[in-house]
């Protein structure tokens, strides 16, 4: 799978609406903002992983539900979620 | 013999036999010879080389005379006795050849033309020259080994002017000499195939056509690999404990990146210079496309590396431009076996600009004696901006930002990141190692950091407080 800007935000969409359990019409666009990531997890290492220490360009795409916001980092390659209840995830690699 | 002379006659012997040179010519290959002497790099101050003909303010004039091949070394020797001269030396290796001495205060060039009118004993006769120093001039080890003549002429490779890191001339707003040195060491060494680094990454693109004569291929003699889980594994190419498929080819670009850096094929009229233009890089496989993998993958793959070791692969550098902030005492373990079997592990320090004294970043940070870690530099000798540091827990810097280099599918980029500054370091240290491929870990480690260019940047940085440069660590 090879992401786009917008297949990338899509996919973090259906995530987020997933983990939550809403419906993904609830789940607002705040931004998506093109970025360098320090490393190859996005800077969103999950436990154990090691990460090729190149900066890497992706999207930050920022989710709005429920009043609260939700990080997910994209390239082309992977979709992660940072910081959801303290931990990182890997949607889609 | 007298000794003092032996190598200046032989090497003026050959010049006179090749080239039936000038003396002008000669001045200009002596000169050069000297000029790399005194520019050791415990040379505070290194005059100017100029030729001169000896006669003019020495002892006795000095007069390389090659007599015809008939005339033995007795005439030879009446000849000179005849002349009030003395033979001061014979130089065995070309038949003739004989530097005379002259007793009688005249001028070299005198003597030569009054040996040179013997046209039926002699071929020719010519004054010989020394190099003397000019003392009126002050040059530093430095600015002598940048004249054009000192240094390797700079590879065909079309992007090698992109490359700053191995010679910067202030390209790009870049800061002139913030580079590794890799002219000069070049005069010295381009690497051997007697040396393999491996490089633990996301694969290599082994078909690139600037890395293809250089990627190592299991040779006959070495069993394939076995593995007690997945059985034999047809490692041709390297190793891949990613998916476990035996096939190392690239499919994120990074690692092919990193092995462009330490050994694409150079002046071979194609992209960039490998800071070795000869060595043998194998690709060992265990991050995915994404970039990211499992300790565990990286410990499999450094165990194959160790295995190909003692089945008799000179594995002598692992390149790891990796990380992550999670210690794992089984990757330190595995490490540490590598560093028993005489294999360097060169670890990127990590972009997340923070300080690895109080922050660690592994495998980078484990204190093992076979363990570099390194941090980036930009074009100006600065730290980069995105680069981690740590006076007691970074060795070493080494340029890592804007660095061209392979990616996939014969193309080439810039890519940055403490990943592009680690086989920096990785490729000086098979530098090293190619002039002595067995020499212990210890050593070649003592080289890298002792060796470096102190920078008021890095002060307090780095353990070193310098960048790497390739000219010192090989001692030229």
């Amino acid at each position: 799978m090879s992401f786009s800007q917008e297949s990338a935000v899509k996919r973090a969409k259906t995530d987020l609406a997933h983990r939550l359990r809403v419906a993904e019409n609830d789940i607002q666009l705040a931004s998506v903002t093109e970025k360098d990531f320090p490393n190859g997890s996005l800077g969103a290492q999950t436990k154990g992983e090691m990460a090729m220490q190149m900066i890497s360009s992706g999207w930050q795409i920022d989710l709005k539900a429920n009043g609260k916001n939700y990080e997910y980092r994209a390239d082309k390659y992977q979709i992660r979620l940072r910081d959801f209840n303290g931990k990182n995830y890997i949607i889609e690699s | 013999m007298n000794r003092n002379n032996i190598w200046v006659h032989i090497i003026l012997a050959i010049v006179l036999i090749g080239l039936a040179a000038v003396a002008g010519q000669i001045a200009r290959w002596v000169s050069k010879d000297r000029a790399m002497e005194v520019s050791k790099p415990n040379s505070k101050v290194a005059p100017k080389p100029v030729a001169v003909p000896r006669s003019v303010n020495e002892r006795e004039a000095e007069v390389l005379v090659k007599f015809k091949s008939n005339v033995s070394l007795t005439e030879i020797n009446k000849i000179a006795a005849k002349n009030n001269d003395r033979i001061e030396d014979e130089i065995e290796t070309v038949r003739g050849l004989v530097a005379i001495d002259d007793l009688d205060n005249a001028s070299a060039e005198k003597i030569a033309e009054q040996y040179s009118q013997m046209s039926d004993l002699v071929e020719y006769a010519e004054p010989n020259l020394e190099i003397k120093l000019d003392p009126t001039q002050t040059v530093s080890p430095r600015e002598l080994f940048d004249r054009s003549e000192l240094l390797t002429e700079a590879p065909n490779d079309p992007m090698f002017n992109d490359q700053w890191a191995l010679n910067n001339v202030g390209q790009n707003g870049g800061k002139q000499k913030a580079d590794i040195g890799a002219l000069q060491a070049w005069t010295k060494t381009k690497g051997t195939k007697k040396v393999v680094v491996a490089v633990l990454d996301t694969g290599v693109d082994y078909t690139h056509n600037d890395l293809l004569t250089n990627m190592w291929i299991r040779p006959d003699n070495v069993p394939a690999y076995k593995d007690n889980q997945l059985g034999t594994i047809n490692d041709r190419n390297g190793f891949n404990s990613d998916d476990n498929l035996s096939d190392p080819m690239d499919e994120n670009g990074h690692g092919t990146h990193c092995a462009g850096v330490i050994g694409a094929e150079g002046n071979n009229n194609e992209g960039i210079a490998g800071i070795n233009w000869e060595v043998e890089i194998m690709a060992l496989k265990f991050l995915g496309r994404s970039g990211s993998g499992t300790t565990k993958n990286a410990i499999e793959a450094i165990n194959y590396a160790i295995d190909r070791k003692r089945n008799g692969v000179n594995i002598r550098v692992i390149s790891a431009s990796w990380g992550s902030t999670a210690k794992s005492k089984a990757l330190e373990d595995a490490i540490r076996a590598a560093g028993a079997e005489g294999i360097l592990f060169i670890a990127a320090a990590g972009n997340d600009a923070t300080d690895n004294d109080k922050r660690p970043h592994y495998p980078s940070n484990y204190k093992l004696p076979n363990v570099i870690s390194v941090a980036a530099t930009d074009r100006n000798d600065n730290l980069a901006s995105f680069s981690n540091w740590g006076v007691k827990t970074v060795h070493i810097a080494a340029p890592g930002k804007d660095i061209q280099s392979t990616w996939l599918k014969d193309s080439y980029r810039e890519a940055s990141g403490t990943s592009m500054a680690t086989p920096q370091v990785s490729g000086v240290a098979a530098l090293i190692l190619s002039t002595d491929p067995r020499m212990s870990v210890e050593k070649v480690r003592d080289r890298l950091l002792k060796s470096v260019d102190k920078i008021d940047s890095l002060n307090g940085k780095v353990e070193t407080g310098g960048r790497l440069n390739a000219a010192k660590a090989i001692g030229n």
